[in-house]
């Protein structure tokens, strides 16, 4: 059986290599945690974890507590630009507006926003408006604000909804960042919540991945992906295979 | 009265509803001394704010049509049109913008910028509209200036700056600190007409340093005079006056003042306002189009000298005959001046010549380069371009979008019927988004706008003004058919038994276009059809597609591209071509997939955040989809695109559902196909209703 281009597209992408990574996917009920420096590259993953469910006409909720609903959405038209200028992908993509369909964005102010309220907000959207995403992506939760409480409160409600969660995480402590393990000293205390911990560095020219924590197990593995400087979008790092 | 045009300013009042355009307006007037008492809107007087003129306005206290008026200031003329807030009347908010040279911008200090702030600013933004902003109801609980003026600049990203700080809020709210003369003002008297100076309160005394020096910083880039004397420690009123003015009229900089109006504070600084920083008509640049030089744009100049050139924007029916509202681009204008309408060729004279105030006019003899007035008994559109004799102009065609709905009307007996065709015949002509014709099939008098209110509001005028009691009919979805796939088409027409026959064969194809709704493309080599007679054929498409077979609503998006044919010496013609071609559409046109459009309207929703989770329902129930939802405390927004056919009633539905405390604007976005489901009950109907029409 052949592959219509939007099937080969899926089944290319460079997030296959990340689900494979870490045993199939994140899951339902799961949270997972993208953890870098501020401006390295966390809002372009989460984007195109996003985009890559989109195009599998999964729906998803962006959340974000970013003060510009604009910006976000000019992130997704960039991504589906870059997409969509692979070859023969041009034709699958007049669906755009049809992918977007399924994609809606819930913004909230920080300093306003209540985790109780922001998931009730959800709840609203995926069971009153009958909106029935599987995927939610976080961007821009203060972790240091927030604490491990109202992590717990997001995974208890992914857990009930069967969703999975990815979240952005800035550090923001002076150097070192990261223990031996690999994991990020700030993000110690919410260890046990966080079923996916992956984090991005900068080193020289290229974002680095490594998988902190996958699901059961702690073991800090180059997951041989990077952000591509141009597109902002992920991609296999060639270097990692051959080092 | 002044016309010197240094001392002239042409201003509009630009707002969400609600922001208290009509309220401030009023207190404008009042201090101004052009009424003597003041009016609220929906005043428990009964007498209503004068700046709206029409009952049904009074009635619902909302704005619709945008009355001009003149008022002086500080010995500057200003002509204020007062705008209309609710998205169905925007033709009116576009008309206005395009003769204005600036506007104030009005904003809530608790709700901030709202949906419509945002389409005002898209606005003003189009046409390059410099403005100030004001901020208005700091005795509401809740005012919150400073996070507005941060709106402004993360929302609109404009250079917000604030030139005043409140002392107090909400009910505490007394006066304003002005950061350029760093004193405090106070308004005292009844209606507060009498300004207090005094020093500014020791406990704001930190507060408004700071803010002056974080204006000085923003105002400073704009003046390097400015920059140099901050940097001495002596920076004077008039120097920062002459920067704040040059970015405001460049678009850079947005200075904000503060105040009530309700309260009657913080009225005449702004007023003082307009008058340091808003540009005087010679400071904006304007361009005409030289309808004899194939529409090459023409700068105007303001010599008071030069031939005249002006523009109808508005024409309103009221006690005093018909009125033209215009706005003189070039020249001057005097009683007795004859002028030619540009669009129809047709010679005026200039009859009596007014200046208007809400309700009542002053006569004229004269008026110059940059004023608005308003002429007599002159018959014309509007949008229609006067020039002296010998020139040709046309000011830029005024945008104006397709009408999305429509509705049947049907005078309940004879006398109504005149006055109705009456009423119609003005309001067409008063707003171009306003359409009206005759239903060939059913005979009915349908009538098209932008939305149910903008179609109520007309029903109401015509009981109220002309006394034309209608029923109205359901409102009907202005629907379009598309093609979305290409065919190709080989037809004959032929008819040649006894006398003069027909004979016309066309072949080409008929292509989905992207955008755009028609194109005809003549692809015919070696005269296979002769020259004469391809307009016929792009004249027969055109005709066929006015209906389409679906549904009977115009297709769209059609390219069609004729490349073969042929024809017989004698029994061709123009009315064969015609044939031709509407025969060879209806016989290729199911083949052409079509689909059925359905205008999508931008909603946005805003209230309490304890309704969000209602209002998603209520948008998913509609086959909505939501964009996105904005909550900011206790404040929150959702933006969706709806189909207009499931938007009925919807006021109703938020209202019961929200304690009326949500309210919503739409406007329309786009066309996007109906689900299948859907669009089989449309044909459905549709066959129910010819099958109907044929039993008469």
């Amino acid at each position: 059986m052949t592959l219509t281009v939007k099937e080969e597209l899926i089944k290319r992408s460079p997030l296959r290599i990340l689900e494979k990574s870490i045993s199939g996917g994140l899951g339902k009920g799961n949270i997972g945690v993208l953890a870098s420096r501020k401006g390295v590259g966390k809002t372009a993953c989460l984007v195109h974890i996003a985009a890559d469910k989109l195009l599998q006409d999964k729906p998803i909720i962006h959340v974000s507590y970013a003060s510009r609903v604009d910006h976000i959405i000019t992130w997704y038209e960039d991504i589906f630009k870059e997409i969509a200028k692979k070859p023969k992908m041009k034709s699958t993509l007049d669906t755009f507006d049809e992918l977007i369909r399924k994609r809606v964005i819930m913004n909230f102010k920080q300093d306003g926003a209540r985790t109780e309220q922001v998931l009730r907000s959800l709840e609203a959207m995926i069971v009153h408006a009958n909106f029935r995403a599987e995927t939610v992506i976080v961007d821009g939760l203060d972790f240091a604000q927030a604490g491990p409480e109202d992590l717990r409160k997001f995974k208890d409600f992914a857990g009930r909804l069967g969703l999975e969660v990815w979240f952005s995480a800035s550090l923001k402590k002076d150097d070192p960042l990261f223990d031996d393990r690999g994991i990020p000293f700030e993000l110690k205390g919410y260890l046990d919540i966080v079923d996916v911990l992956i984090s991005l560095q900068l080193h020289g020219d290229h974002v680095h991945f490594s998988l902190v924590k996958d699901h059961d197990r702690l073991a800090p593995k180059d997951l041989r992906l990077k952000l591509d400087p141009t597109t902002l979008l992920i991609a296999k790092d060639v270097r990692a295979r051959a080092r | 009265m002044s016309t010197d045009i240094a001392r002239m300013r042409n201003i509009g009042i630009s707002a969400h509803i609600d922001s208290g355009k009509t309220t401030l307006t009023e207190r404008i007037l009042f201090y101004c001394k052009k009424i003597h008492k003041i009016h609220e809107v929906k005043g428990k007087d009964g007498v209503g704010a004068t700046m709206d003129s029409m009952d049904l306005e009074r009635e619902r206290g909302i704005t619709i049509t945008s009355a001009t008026t003149n008022v002086e200031w500080a010995d500057h003329s200003i002509n204020i049109i007062d705008t209309p807030g609710h998205v169905d009347f925007t033709i009116e908010v576009e008309r206005s913008l395009r003769v204005l040279d600036s506007a104030i911008l009005v904003l809530c200090s608790v709700g901030g910028v709202q949906s419509q702030t945002i389409t005002v600013d898209r606005q003003l933004r189009r046409y390059n509209v410099p403005f100030i902003a004001f901020i208005n109801k700091l005795d509401r609980v809740g005012a919150n200036p400073f996070k507005v003026r941060e709106q402004i600049a993360d929302k609109l990203g404009h250079n917000a700056v604030l030139m005043q700080i409140p002392i107090g809020l909400e009910s505490a709210f007394r006066g304003l600190v002005d950061l350029v003369t760093m004193k405090a003002l106070y308004f005292d008297g009844p209606e507060g007409e009498d300004i207090r100076v005094e020093a500014i309160p020791a406990e704001l005394a930190a507060e408004a340093a700071e803010k002056r020096e974080e204006m000085l910083d923003a105002v400073s880039m704009h003046s390097d005079d400015l920059m140099e004397a901050v940097l001495e420690g002596r920076p004077t009123e008039e120097l920062v006056r002459a920067a704040v003015r040059r970015g405001v009229v460049t678009r850079k900089l947005v200075p904000v003042f503060v105040g009530s109006a309700y309260r009657n504070k913080g009225i005449q600084p702004l007023l003082d306002a307009v008058v340091h920083y808003l540009p005087n008509p010679s400071e904006v640049e304007n361009r005409a189009i030289d309808l004899d030089r194939e529409g090459a744009e023409r700068v105007l100049t303001d010599d008071a000298s030069a031939k005249t050139v002006a523009l109808a924007f508005k024409l309103e029916d009221g006690s005093y005959g018909q009125l033209t509202y215009i706005r003189i681009y070039q020249g001057s204008l005097r009683k007795g001046d004859e002028l030619v309408n540009t669009r129809s060729g047709q010679k005026i004279k200039v009859g009596r010549l007014v200046r208007m105030h809400a309700d009542t006019m002053a006569e004229i003899q004269e008026a110059g380069s940059g004023d608005i007035v308003a002429l007599f008994g002159v018959e014309c559109a509007s949008g229609d371009t006067f020039c002296s004799p010998g020139l040709n102009l046309a000011m830029t065609a005024i945008y104006v979008p397709e009408p999305v709905i429509s509705l049947a009307i049907e005078p309940v007996d004879k006398n109504a019927s005149d006055r109705m065709a009456k009423a119609l015949n003005r309001f067409t002509k008063e707003d171009p988004t306003f359409r009206t014709h005759v239903d060939p099939e059913s005979n009915e008098t349908i009538i098209q706008g932008m939305g149910e209110l903008h179609l109520d509001v007309y029903v109401e005028r015509m009981k109220r003004e002309y006394r034309a009691e209608v029923k109205t009919g359901m409102p009907q979805v202005a629907y379009r058919e598309a093609i979305s796939q290409k065919v190709d088409f080989d037809y004959t027409h032929k008819k040649q038994t006894g006398g003069s026959g027909q004979y016309a064969r066309i072949i080409g194809r008929l292509e989905p276009l992207g955008k755009g709704t028609y194109e005809f493309s003549n692809e015919v080599r070696g005269g296979r059809i002769p020259r004469e007679f391809i307009p016929s054929c792009d004249k027969g498409f055109k005709a066929v597609m006015k209906k389409g077979q679906l549904i009977g609503f115009p297709v769209t998006g059609v390219r069609v591209v004729l490349t073969d044919g042929q024809y017989h010496p004698v029994d061709s013609s123009d009315i064969a071509f015609q044939t031709a071609a509407q025969g060879a559409f209806r016989q290729v046109y199911a083949m052409a997939k079509p689909q059925i459009l359905e205008p999508i309207m931008k909603v946005s929703v805003e209230g309490p955040t304890e309704f969000a989770g209602n209002v998603f329902a209520t948008i998913s129930q509609r086959r909505g989809t939501i964009v996105s939802s904005v909550e900011d405390g206790t404040f929150s927004r959702v933006d969706a695109e709806v189909p207009l056919s499931e938007m009925f009633g919807y006021s109703m539905v938020l209202r019961s559902l929200t304690q009326g405390k949500a309210e919503f604007t739409m406007e329309f976005l786009k066309y996007g196909r109906v689900p299948p489901h859907i669009a089989e009950l449309l044909m459905e109907q549709h066959l129910e209703k010819k099958k109907k029409e044929s039993q008469k």
